[in-house]
């Protein structure tokens, strides 16, 4: 696929895609000394006493609390469960910092939506379009090779996020073995999962907005031939999606709304926003979506004329 | 001429919302010609080459590149033209070089070696290695050209070539338009509303005018036609030749600059002679201008009314 590789060429010959890797990596590096020096995350040591320690733990939080307060604090909730389980709570390491920096895959969005609305939309701000297609390729293939080059993007920064994030994590707090044990709180109650295991959901479920807003993205930026359109508003949607979806909660129809599918993490966390509402159902309005965006962006790039600016 | 044609159009029409902008074209360029494409901005040039490369629809007609219609065999219709669309614009973050190879890799065959052929044709050899967005407007032109030259097109299609070089840049081009229409049998079309450039590189010219075609014809056909001429006579004295050209002959003529100057027909220009020294006239030289291609297209576009 040559026409790929232009578009990665064409990519990473660019200042602006470098600056994203560097800030990506600014950020964990950032957030890995941050939570080492000021916070207290791997400053705790649980040693052969760790049930004492536990308990030393609870008296010290509980203190000057009434019952009320108790029942809700979350730290003591796990405290506890580890003294009931009989598990020794993990240190904190580079698996739960790689975890943590799954918030960041919120910034891998952004970075694939300003990719995903510059690949088509700069073409025709250069002029460089004319030349594009006057190839004996059919557009449908250009088009093609640009969305794919965007998805290819944001697999390399998601590689690029997790590696970083495992080498930051592994220097500053240390392995805990290969795949260990780890206890988080699942919206009812606390669970043990294993490590790969949570890593895997929570950047898979975050790549689902990604993909989303990408596409959405790409379309705006097919059909406006704009990227700072296209960046505005992608952005704007994936902020301000969960107020729009609290706005449209009262109304039956709200469930086909984008935004109410895109946080596939309610069937496994928690409870569906809105009741009825399925996995599969989910999917389906995603595909939907998915494929809505494509296509119009597709439509609009083949048949529309190329005219002046 | 013969030939083949390299492309045809026929009755090519383009509508814009209920806008008829081209209204029906008409016209073959045969392979080895350089036909220049003239008319003053604003006439549908541009949306014309847009069309012939596919990047604009017809609304109607159809083009012809080498038999395969633009329409309905684009792939190999477009494989056999080069082209550069208004102005030359690359990828500036990129050098000239990755410029090329970006586009060498969208077609068929062209290899590292042609790259470098190209580039020296175009006489970029020194600044390939650099950014294009350090490019004069005049190197940039050369780029464009090396990217329509990559993949040996047998229609070359010139929006505009000589904006923005300088005069030595404009002969060079001019030059080498010339070596590719005579020696590789390229047809070449340039489009231009500098008619003293079309004259100089073209053997036809279409003139477009409101999105029509008025006329067609070889560039000396257009300079002989016209035949009234301005003839210059170098004569003393001037007021007894006035005299009698206007008295005998029946033609006004004026004195300007030491010179009779008069408008005539070409076969009117020995009696001309014959009656002023008949009448002692001395003449020292006689000048026939021929009236340029200009005084030519504007005749035939009259003024430029954007309907």
């Amino acid at each position: 696929m040559n026409l790929v590789y232009n578009e990665q060429v064409k990519l990473y010959a660019r200042k602006s895609t470098w600056i994203m890797f560097v800030i990506l990596a600014v950020i964990i590096l950032g957030i890995a000394i941050l939570g080492k020096t000021v916070g207290d995350l791997g400053n705790e040591e649980y040693g052969e006493d760790w049930r004492q320690q536990l308990e030393q733990e609870n008296a010290e939080l509980t203190e000057g609390m009434d019952e009320e307060q108790i029942a809700y604090d979350q730290v003591v909730k796990e405290n506890n469960y580890y003294l009931e389980n009989d598990i020794k709570p993990q240190n904190y390491d580079v698996w739960q910092s790689v975890i943590d920096n799954s918030m960041l895959s919120a910034l891998l969005s952004l970075f694939t939506i300003i990719v995903a609305a510059g690949i088509v939309a700069h073409e025709f701000r250069w002029g460089t379009i004319k030349l594009l297609l006057i190839r004996p390729v059919s557009r449908t293939k250009i088009l093609f090779s640009k969305y794919v080059s965007v998805l290819l993007f944001a697999l390399t920064s998601l590689v690029f996020l997790l590696l970083f994030s495992w080498l930051t994590g592994a220097v500053f707090f240390g392995v805990n073995g290969i795949n260990p044990t780890l206890v988080l709180n699942s919206g009812d109650g606390f669970v043990q999962v294993s490590a790969l295991h949570e890593i895997t959901r929570s950047y898979g479920f975050s790549l689902v907005n990604l993909v989303m807003m990408s596409a959405l993205a790409f379309m705006i930026s097919s059909i406006f031939r704009n990227s700072g359109l296209a960046i505005g508003f992608a952005i704007f949607l994936m902020m301000a999606g969960s107020s729009i979806m609290g706005f449209f909660l009262q109304y039956d129809w709200a469930k086909f709304i984008l935004f109410a599918n895109t946080n596939l993490d309610q069937y496994y966390r928690g409870t569906p926003l809105i009741e009825g509402m399925t996995l599969p159902f989910s999917v389906m309005v995603l595909l939907v979506y998915y494929l809505v965006f494509l296509v119009l962006s597709w439509v609009f790039f083949t048949k529309r004329d190329v005219a002046g600016h | 001429m013969t030939a083949e044609s390299a492309m045809q159009l026929i009755d090519v029409k383009k509508n814009i919302g209920s806008k008829q902008i081209i209204k029906g074209l008409n016209f073959d360029i045969y392979p080895g010609e350089v036909f220049g494409f003239l008319g003053p901005n604003g006439a549908g040039k541009t949306t014309t080459i847009r069309m012939m490369v596919g990047l604009m629809k017809l609304t109607e007609g159809d083009v012809l590149i080498e038999g395969k219609s633009i329409k309905t065999e684009y792939k190999e219709a477009i494989r056999r033209v080069g082209a550069i669309v208004e102005n030359p614009e690359m990828y500036p973050f990129m050098t000239g070089w990755k410029n090329l190879q970006h586009y060498a890799r969208m077609m068929p065959a062209v290899t590292e070696e042609r790259i470098k052929e190209v580039v020296t044709l175009v006489g970029l050899d020194k600044a390939i290695n650099e950014k294009v967005g350090r490019y004069s407007l005049g190197m940039r032109q050369r780029l464009g050209i090396a990217q329509a030259l990559l993949h040996n097109p047998s229609i070359l299609i010139l929006d505009e070539p000589t904006n923005g070089l300088d005069p030595s840049g404009i002969r060079e081009i001019r030059r080498y338009i010339r070596n590719l229409a005579e020696k590789e049998n390229v047809a070449v079309i340039v489009s231009s509303h500098l008619l003293s450039e079309i004259e100089l590189m073209c053997d036809r010219i279409g003139i477009i005018k409101n999105g029509e075609l008025i006329a067609i014809e070889t560039v000396q056909e257009a300079l002989n036609k016209t035949d009234v001429k301005d003839i210059h006579i170098e004569a003393v004295p001037l007021e007894t030749g006035r005299n009698i050209v206007q008295e005998k002959l029946q033609i006004n003529a004026a004195i300007e600059k030491e010179e009779l100057v008069l408008s005539a027909k070409r076969e009117e220009i020995p009696s001309i002679i014959k009656s002023l020294v008949d009448g002692q006239v001395e003449i020292f030289g006689v000048q026939v201008k021929r009236s340029t291609l200009e005084d030519k297209f504007l005749d035939l576009i009259g003024e430029n009314t954007i309907e």
